[in-house]
């Protein structure tokens, strides 16, 4: 059983060059179940970043705390896996190395490291890149091994943060497929952030809505489609009735940001 | 020609070799034309001539050995301290606090002027030379190194730390194969300037080596002589530098890909 509690979290960067400080995040309460998709959907710079990186134990609370099955959260680690949305595999290891990156810091014998690390390249579709250098990769390519490298570790929770944010509307429905497929069949605890609301439905069993700046939980909706969810489901009414209440919830929160700009 | 394009590796080899060319048809030019004095710069024909003898009966394959040794040496040494406290200043801020000022200053401390000093303290023998060569290179090694493990890309090391990565293990397995590639890079780079003070350690209290032949060819004004000795040192360069340009290319695969 896994819960992340994200308790009266919130960030505030201190000021620089005579800026005034930035309140990037407002206290935010936000419980994660086991098995739980959730997806944070908010427009660009409305704090999605800064929560995932807080939870991830890559930035520090300005008050507030996560924990996760009861512990603390105080910096990053191996039961939380996160995918970024610019490209950070190791360009000097091959798709294999990097997916084994965890399990060789852990110790795990060279044997075995390939083992699981070949299972996930089957099941994330990269059979036969196993030697590729990152450079030699696409980007949704860069991107599935990148899940493939934080599911290695088998995670208590998976992170993304907006990792089909860079690539073309094709290939990051086939990516939302894919990481759905998995979640499917393996039932991971997943927060996923993203700006697209198509995405935001599709993926998540609960959308989170952030509001802009200061970022804050604005609305919470949950997505009662059925499971497996094939890409056909986008265009069912319940869907697109999901659709229609989140850009306007979206749509005040862009205009405010515009507005402010 | 158009900004930019790129040439064939053929063309590229042609247009190098066509310049060496048009070096030696002016050199050949100025000098067996009588434009210039013979006192002052020896002919190409002459200099070819000096240098078979140089080989032949003055055993100046032994001064070329003892000079390689002496450069290769000097800089071995400065880089087995260099590139670890450099990797220990790019990794811990502290540490770079500490040294860097030192080696910032330490850095533009001509290394021959230092030869008299080290003459007084090591003599005229051996380890003079290395460590004029190593006071040359191991500052801007250390500098430059520190650089860049300092450069390494933020979101890698962050990838690292959420993949369970210790902190050791973001020096060894991230800070290190990042930078590792720039580092062979600095030392390809400091390891030509390290030839320029070795010849200028072998012209002051010396009695092998190609800095050493040149001084007793000037006594005897015999320009055929020294500009044999340079375009040496230039060949041996131009060697190293290829060798090591194939070495990096061989160990990084994963640059070229
Ligand atoms: N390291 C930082 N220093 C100062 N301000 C930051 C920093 N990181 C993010 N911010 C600010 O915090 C706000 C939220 O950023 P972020 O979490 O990246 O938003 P999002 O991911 O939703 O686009 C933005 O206004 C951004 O400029
Ligand atoms: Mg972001």
């Amino acid at each position: 059983m896994t819960t992340l509690r994200i308790e009266q979290v919130s960030r505030t960067f201190p000021a620089r060059h005579g800026n005034a400080p930035t309140r990037a995040l407002e206290p935010t309460d936000l419980t994660i179940g086991n098995n739980d998709f959730v997806t944070i959907l908010g427009p660009s710079g409305c704090g999605k970043s800064t929560l995932l990186r807080i939870v991830a134990g890559l930035d520090r609370p300005t008050s507030g705390r996560v924990t996760l099955d009861g512990r603390e959260v105080t910096g990053p680690g191996a039961d939380r896996g996160m995918v970024f949305q610019s490209y950070t595999l190791f360009p000097w290891l091959t798709v294999r190395e990097n997916i084994a990156f965890g399990l060789r810091e852990r110790g795990v014998a060279q044997d075995e490291r390939n083992k699981i690390a070949d299972a996930l390249i089957r099941q994330v579709g990269l059979s036969g890149f196993e030697n590729h250098w990152p450079k030699q990769l696409s980007g949704g390519m860069q991107q599935r091994t990148a899940i493939a490298r934080a599911l290695a570790n088998d995670p208590k929770i998976l992170l993304l943060d907006e990792p089909f944010g860079a690539l073309d509307n094709q290939t990051r429905a086939l990516m939302q497929e894919m990481l759905l497929g998995i979640w499917e069949r393996d039932q991971k605890t997943v927060l996923f952030v993203t700006h697209d609301i198509e995405e935001a439905i599709f993926l998540g069993s609960r959308v989170i809505v952030m509001s802009a700046r200061p970022g804050r939980i604005k609305a919470e909706i949950n997505v009662d489609l059925p499971h497996p969810r094939s890409y056909k489901i986008k265009t069912t009414p319940e869907f697109v009735q999901l659709k229609e209440r989140l850009v306007e919830e979206i749509r005040t929160e862009a205009l405010k940001v515009a507005e402010h700009a | 020609m158009r900004p930019l394009d790129p040439v064939t590796s053929k063309q590229r080899v042609a247009y190098g070799f066509a310049f060496f060319v048009l070096f030696v048809a002016l050199w050949s030019w100025a000098t067996l034309g009588g434009h210039v004095s013979k006192t002052f710069l020896a002919n190409p024909l002459t200099m070819v001539q000096e240098g078979y003898d140089l080989l032949a009966r003055q055993g100046f394959l032994y001064d070329i050995g003892m000079t390689i040794w002496r450069v290769v040496g000097g800089f071995a040494l400065a880089a087995i301290i260099a590139v670890p406290l450099g990797v220990l200043m790019g990794a811990y801020k502290p540490v770079e606090a500490f040294l860097e000022p030192f080696v910032s200053f330490a850095r533009y401390l001509p290394a021959s002027a230092f030869i008299p000093l080290l003459i007084l303290w090591a003599g005229i023998g051996e380890l003079q030379k290395l460590l004029v060569i190593f006071i040359g290179s191991v500052f801007q090694v250390i500098l430059m190194v520190a650089v860049t493990v300092g450069a390494t890309r933020r979101d890698l090391v962050e990838a690292a730390y959420t993949l369970g990565a210790s902190d050791r293990g973001i020096i060894r397995r991230v800070l290190l194969p990042s930078s590792a590639p720039e580092i062979a890079e600095i030392l390809r780079l400091v390891l030509g300037w390290a030839w320029t003070y070795v010849i200028v350690a072998e012209l002051i209290g010396s009695s092998s080596g190609i800095g050493h032949m040149i001084t007793d060819s000037q006594a005897l004004l015999n320009t055929g002589q020294i500009i044999f000795g340079i375009i040496v040192i230039g060949l041996i360069g131009l060697l190293s530098d290829l060798l090591f340009k194939a070495f990096n290319a061989w160990l990084f695969p994963w640059r070229l890909a």
